[in-house]
């Protein structure tokens, strides 16, 4: 469902060589407008920046975590612990009623499901450590601060049978070498969606599609995800900038030129319910999640046609591609549990009922793009919003970035949100 | 021994009765803005960046406040609109709803006679149905193919299409009055109640007209409600973001609730919200101070 993911945490620090292009930039003088005080948030506003010896994972730097000392991987041949009350952690709709009761019956245990708005709340209240919680759905910008601040509990894979039903890219992701920590929950892609009957302009066809959020024919009509990197990110992504995780200040000054002529001119609704509010007819035109997308005709009117819905993404692969985990949190009471819940996480009949559920597509062989619409799944004119495997090859990730970078992009954020 | 008790008694009894009302205050205000103070002036988690509070003031660091100060004030003012925004959006809504809840509270107190229960309980009724919901009920009616645009396309007569939703501050304030409207009514209507008849009757008999017993007696007594109820009102609207972020959602019509919201939510910047409630404060303090004036010159006329 919905647009969780959107709910992830900030990020904070990236890789050597991103800190030092941008060290390198500041002291060149190329300081855009503005630099300075972009940057000063992270010097004066006791952000609190990250060690630099913070490990930052990449695709051209996959990590594999160290193994944590203080909380040891459980033994193999256990059984869930029954009669117990497994403890699970994450967004609101991101799982299936059905899927939560069909297991409390197999494993006679109780699940407790609690919800959070948005992965820094969720992170308050996990470092707590009082909560107890067993399973927690992050994602891999957040990986490494779970990490450094050992709330994670290894995964003993013996536990993890149906782990072959995955992609096979993603048994050994580059997040997570050896899946020390993580399974990877659902994956999804960041594009355009439109309802025909609302937008006259065949957006897919244009020659620069993103252009469309700027087309002043749509000026309160239109919203964009209450994202901040993703938000950004499109920006970049419009002016052909495909380092998504630029941090060159030239290109910061550029994104919030932009975003604050959006602002301006488009009167942008900025949020995360895209999948509700769109098909509402609250605006025609949206900045989306693929999940969200094919989440849309479950919201839509009756008395309006499906037909009406479309999403783009780049055809050429090229544009924001994520996928968020299920992480075993080393505080929770039931370990054996919460490993055979993330196994069953990986099982195909389990992951098609929550896909039917929240729209958010599993990475696992079974389901195919061609098997999705088929299947009804998935109409036909949202096929756009289904997740290829090689889209992982040609598709951008948002990264952590390095805690000044990271400071800046905020209060870019930050202006643009405060409406000045 | 008895005599010599009483004043004793009542010595203590007097303070006694305070104790209540004095632990109320520091539970609930002294100690959680003591807190927000000690994250406005404290750090951050360095791996989960979340604020670390830091309660002894020697140690406070002012730079979170400095730097929503600068962007208040500064050469970037890019929080000064909403500042700005937030006091024309309260103050409109305020007006509008004292413009709307004299004349009911008006109405009921004066000339409701036998219905004054009933519509006391009316005017109660939305308190029973949460503020999500109302909003949420707004929004259902001001889509572009809701009930209010289909109204006023008279069954399809006229051609509209009003983008009700579509940032507008007068969408903003129109949710803000009717969410706050009820608040209003009741220490208006309480204050109108208590105003003697006898002393309009008076009024009148002396020769004033309907308008000059309004004006110079109604409304002069009633002024203490009216301050009361504004301030009953206004002040939650200062901290409100919710009705902004449903009816709006655009940052063209961000108020201070919505910054404050919006720093919480963002790792490392949650003692910016600090600041921003500091701000509220200082900004409250003002109608505040007037309406201490306003009951002091109450007393004093009494007196």
């Amino acid at each position: 469902m919905s647009g969780e993911p959107a709910r992830r945490a900030p990020f904070t620090g990236r890789s050597a060589v991103a800190r030092r292009s941008l060290l390198r930039a500041a002291v060149a003088g190329l300081a855009a407008p503005g630099l300075a005080t972009l940057l000063e948030s992270c010097g004066g506003g006791s952000t609190g920046s990250p060690s630099a010896r913070e490990t930052i994972p990449a695709p051209d730097n996959p990590v594999r975590w160290p193994t944590s000392q203080a909380n040891p991987m459980i033994k193999s041949g256990l059984t869930p612990e029954r009669g117990s009350t497994l403890r699970v952690y994450n967004y609101a709709d991101y799982l299936s009623p059905r899927f939560l009761r069909d297991f409390e019956d197999k494993y006679g245990l109780d699940v407790r499901l609690s919800t959070f708005n948005d992965a820094d709340e969720a992170l308050t209240k996990i470092a707590s450590k009082d909560l107890a919680f067993d399973v927690y759905f992050p994602s891999y910008d957040s990986l490494g601060r779970l990490v450094a601040a050992d709330l994670l509990r290894p995964l003993n894979h013996d536990y993890l049978t149906n782990a072959g039903n995955l992609w096979p890219r993603l048994r050994d992701p580059w997040y997570d070498r050896g899946a020390r920590y993580t399974i990877p929950y659902t994956i999804y892609s960041t594009g355009i969606g439109w309802r025909t009957d609302m937008v006259p302009t065949d957006v897919a066809a244009m020659s620069n599609p993103y252009d469309v959020l700027w087309d002043t024919h749509y000026a309160g009509n239109m919203a964009i995800l209450d994202d901040w990197h993703t938000a950004m990110a499109m920006v970049l992504l419009r002016n052909g900038i495909f380092d998504i995780n630029t941090t060159d200040p030239k290109d910061i000054a550029l994104v919030r030129d932009q975003l604050l002529q959006m602002r301006r001119t488009m009167k942008p609704r900025v949020t995360i319910s895209m999948y509700t509010e769109m098909p509402a007819g609250q605006y025609g035109l949206c900045q989306m999640w693929s999940g969200d997308a094919i989440n849309l005709p479950y919201y839509l009117p009756n008395k309006v046609s499906t037909d009406v819905l479309r999403f783009w993404f780049p055809e050429d692969g090229r544009g924001e591609v994520d996928n968020d985990l299920a992480v075993v949190l080393a505080q929770g009471k039931n370990p054996v549990a919460a490993h055979v819940f993330l196994n069953e996480l990986l099982d195909d009949k389990v992951a098609g009922t929550n896909f039917a559920f929240t729209g958010y597509q599993p990475p696992l062989l079974k389901f195919t793009p061609d098997s999705l619409v088929a299947d009804g799944l998935v109409p036909q004119n949202l096929a756009t919003a289904v997740v290829r495997e090689k889209d992982f090859d040609t598709g951008i990730p948002l990264l952590q970035l390095p805690a000044a970078a990271d400071a800046a992009y905020h209060q870019v954020w930050q202006e643009f949100k405060a409406g000045g | 021994m008895a005599e010599a008790a009483g004043p004793r008694g009542a010595r203590w009894l007097w303070p006694l009765l305070a104790v209540p009302g004095i632990v109320w205050l520091g539970l609930l205000f002294i100690a959680p803005m003591y807190v927000v103070l000690a994250i406005l002036f404290g750090g951050v988690d360095p791996i989960l960046r979340q604020p670390v509070p830091v309660w002894n003031p020697v140690d406070w660091d002012v730079a979170q406040f400095r730097y929503v100060w600068d962007h208040v004030v500064g050469a970037q003012p890019f929080f000064r609109p909403a500042l700005v925004r937030t006091v024309v959006y309260v103050g409109l809504a305020s007006a509008t709803c004292l413009l709307i809840a004299y004349p009911v509270a008006y109405f009921t107190a004066r000339f409701a006679g036998r219905w004054k229960g009933p519509l006391l309980f009316a005017l109660i009724a939305p308190f029973w149905i949460s503020y999500m919901m109302r909003m949420l009920a707004w929004v259902n009616l001001l889509q572009t193919d809701g009930l209010v645009n289909r109204t006023l396309s008279a069954g399809g007569v006229f051609d509209v299409h009003e983008n009700w939703l579509g940032g507008r501050p007068s969408t903003v304030v129109l949710g803000l009055v009717y969410g706050y409207v009820p608040y209003m009514i009741l220490p208006l209507f309480a204050g109108l109640d208590r105003i003697p008849v006898a002393t309009l009757e008076a009024a009148r008999d002396l020769g004033a007209s309907r308008w000059e017993t309004f004006r110079r007696i109604t409304w002069r007594l009633s002024r203490p409600a009216v301050v009361v109820s504004l301030l009953v009102t206004s002040l939650p609207m200062l901290g409100d973001y919710f009705t902004n972020d449903l009816l709006s959602g655009s940052p063209d019509t961000s108020m201070i609730g919505n910054l404050i919201n919006n720093s919480v939510l963002t790792p490392g910047q949650t003692g910016q919200a600090g600041a921003f409630v500091l701000l509220i404060l200082l900004v409250s303090i003002v109608p505040m101070l007037l309406y201490v004036r306003s009951t002091r010159a109450g007393t004093d006329v009494q007196s």
